[in-house]
């Protein structure tokens, strides 16, 4: 492969990574304030900061190191056709179910990536991979607990969490869309799904959840539910709303400082 | 020996044959050493009902304070703003944990003091019942609203109750990163476009009065007054608060560029004091008894979370009695 | 180790002045919560000043793995949420020198 073509996957990379930490945060930002007890709702805003901090950390590498725009400018400034977030990360805020599970889903995922990544052929990429790796140990040791404790506590908790399950997971498969920029020196799509999918099954079965996947004949889970798809089609109705909203006051005037 | 817990809420037990003059005495003698008094001492009814009151209002202005900047938070125009901005209102809430937690000291459990928040028995600070506009009210509200809260919990924080003192030595730390912040996004728009420079002085216009009021009215000279004095649960009297707001931030306000929209506002030479427009406190009492322009809407948003987030915590107090099950 | 004559332990938090936070100093065996404050008084307070003593059942304390010390480690920079992380002044300054505020009233100064 060219060095022309690994740039193209790369950048393709750190924008699907840069664009899910970044919807991510926001979402979870929205929780600040009103979450469901005072403890909680300043735990869930240190992660939607982590999250937010990861992105810049992406957008930055692509900025000193891939040529693209600062990363205010890629956040703020960005049409909505040219993010690459997955529909999991943009979804409105609903209720707390959905957010433990959304945020739990999400962080088992970013744990098996950036595992793999903290060895990734792309330094820049590698180091921050290991850098990240306390944060997100922390945020899945939280997703863990809150999964595993709604779960077991009361039938309308477990009942709850059930229908965030079934209504999110086929968005989670969506984090594992084939990159358009060529397969990633890292790590395939593919192994990180399986990857995923070892390490959310069993705790969720252990959590008393309906899984909408199996264990095949070899011991791999395999989803029974189609992946939802969207980081490269037209933009869902979910960005494009995020976006007017987080743009809304840096396009007053895209060429001032604020 | 009597044993206590001073972390679930206050036992007071100490029966030990004294006149309840005879406690006082030793409690006045202990505060106007400059001693704290920890949850497990005897204090004055009216003491602890005061303290219960001020520290409640203070957490429910933290809650509520939340409200208005949260509604911010996915409009900030830049990372270095949205990360700030979420930090702030997190500290806020953060805020609400440690003073409710005083309260809890004083007897009253946290399900009660929100309780009385969502069924407006409970006050909060004013300042938090007008509209946030525009991205400018953000910068005003962070420097100059925290700038008067933090002038005033400096003062308290030299109080003598000891666990509401410790809550306000963090307090006073994170706010002056508030401060900070929206020190920095005034800074920003008063060296910005027209546009900009517009929107803040606009800003400061809508909040100037509330933020004067931010202090309450002149207190009336009382026994009331006189005794929370000596026992330092009040510091300095609203007046002298206000006057050293004025004193410090009037100049910092001018040297941005932006008017004061008030015409009496000037430094009189001769007492060294600031003149100015008083508040309409008529009004002001209009809002503290809920008829400001968003105290229902407050309220609302703050009792929506709370009813959510009911299943969540019904849920996990059922939960706690099972601890058999391992995390990892 | 016989377990009929071994005492649990209690964890000893001492405040030195009123208004302090207690802080732990260590442990003591005891027999109860009344034994222990008055064991811990002579093991923990007979020099240092003291004005206050907790107990707590040692079986009460859960602790963090040290294996997940990471978890305390920022990832990224957070001086956003620190009053350190702004230059305010310097800004202010900076910007009075090139004339781009028009300072109203009296010269506010430093």
């Amino acid at each position: 492969m060219s060095d022309h073509t690994q740039d193209a996957a790369t950048i393709d990379l750190l924008f699907r990574l840069a664009d899910d930490e970044l919807m991510m945060g926001h979402r979870n930002a929205e929780w600040t304030g009103v979450g469901p007890v005072l403890e909680e709702d300043i735990a869930f805003s240190s992660m939607a900061q982590d999250e937010l901090g990861h992105a810049f950390a992406y957008y930055t590498v692509l900025h000193e190191h891939l040529g693209q725009d600062n990363p205010d400018t890629l956040a703020f400034r960005r049409e909505a056709a040219d993010f690459r977030n997955a529909r999991l990360t943009a979804l409105p805020r609903s209720d707390w179910a959905a957010a433990v599970m959304r945020q739990f889903l999400y962080d088992a995922a970013e744990q098996v990536r950036l595992e793999h990544y903290s060895s990734h052929p792309f330094a820049p990429l590698a180091q921050l991979a290991r850098k990240f790796r306390g944060e997100e140990k922390y945020h899945l040791m939280h997703g863990k607990s809150w999964v595993m404790r709604l779960g077991s506590a009361t039938e309308d908790s477990r009942a709850r969490l059930q229908a965030a399950l079934e209504a999110l997971w086929p968005h989670a498969l969506g984090l594992f869309e084939p990159g358009q920029g060529g397969e990633d020196a890292g790590a395939s799509e593919a192994a990180l799904c399986a990857g995923w999918l070892a390490q959310v099954c069993p705790l969720l079965v252990s959590s008393s959840l309906q899984v909408p996947a199996e264990r095949t004949a070899k011991g791999q889970w395999q989803s029974r539910v189609a992946a939802v798809y969207g980081r490269y089609a037209e933009p869902a109705p979910e960005r494009v709303a995020l976006l007017d909203a987080m743009q809304k006051v840096y396009r007053l005037d895209p060429n001032a400082d604020w | 020996m009597t044993l206590m817990n001073p972390l679930v809420r206050p036992v007071i037990t100490d029966d030990d044959g004294r006149s309840e003059d005879e406690k006082l005495v030793t409690f006045e003698a202990r505060v106007a050493a400059g001693e704290k008094i920890e949850p497990t001492d005897w204090m004055p009814d009216r003491y602890r009902q005061q303290l219960i009151r001020m520290v409640q209002n203070h957490g429910n202005s933290e809650i509520v304070g939340a409200l208005p900047e949260r509604e911010w938070i996915p409009h900030a125009p830049t990372f270095k703003r949205k990360l700030a901005l979420t930090a702030k209102v997190q500290d806020e809430v953060g805020h609400a944990q440690l003073l409710y937690r005083v309260v809890e000291t004083l007897g009253k459990p946290r399900e009660v003091i929100i309780e009385e928040l969502l069924n407006g028995t409970a006050k909060y600070s004013n300042v938090f019942n007008y509209p946030p506009e525009t991205w400018a009210d953000v910068g005003i509200i962070a420097w100059l609203i925290d700038a008067a809260a933090i002038i005033r919990q400096m003062l308290l924080r030299e109080g003598s109750y000891g666990p509401y003192s410790r809550a306000l030595k963090r307090i006073c730390y994170e706010e002056s990163f508030h401060l900070k912040h929206g020190h920095d996004i005034c800074v920003t728009l008063a060296t910005g476009t027209q546009f900009q420079r517009d929107m803040l002085q606009d800003a400061l216009n809508r909040w100037w009065n509330p933020i004067v009021g931010f202090f309450g009215p002149p207190d009336r000279a009382s026994v009331h007054t006189d005794e929370l004095m000596r026992w330092r649960v009040k510091l300095k009297t609203n007046d002298a608060i206000r006057q050293q707001f004025f004193d410090q931030y009037v100049p910092r306000i001018w040297e941005l560029g932006l008017s004061i929209p008030d015409p009496e506002l000037r430094k009189d030479d001769e007492s060294g004091r600031w003149l100015y427009t008083e508040p309409d406190w008529e009004e002001f009492k209009r809002v503290i008894k809920g008829h400001g322009p968003c105290n229902a809407e407050r309220i609302a948003v703050r009792r929506l979370a709370h009813e959510e987030g009911e299943w969540v915590r019904r849920a996990l107090a059922a939960a706690a009695n099972d601890q058999a099950v391992p995390v990892q | 180790m016989d377990s009929d004559t071994q005492w649990v332990t209690w964890e000893v938090l001492h405040q030195e002045k009123r208004g302090d936070p207690h802080v732990h100093v260590g442990s003591v065996h005891a027999p109860n919560a009344e034994m222990a404050l008055i064991l811990a008084k002579e093991q923990f307070a007979r020099r240092q000043k003291c004005v206050n003593l907790w107990v707590v059942p040692t079986v009460a304390i859960v602790s963090m793995p040290y294996d997940d010390a990471d978890i305390f480690e920022a990832g990224t920079d957070k001086s956003y949420r620190e009053a350190w992380g702004y230059k305010v002044r310097e800004r202010v300054r900076a910007a009075r020198e090139l004339d781009r505020l028009d300072p109203k009233e009296d010269d506010a100064g430093e």
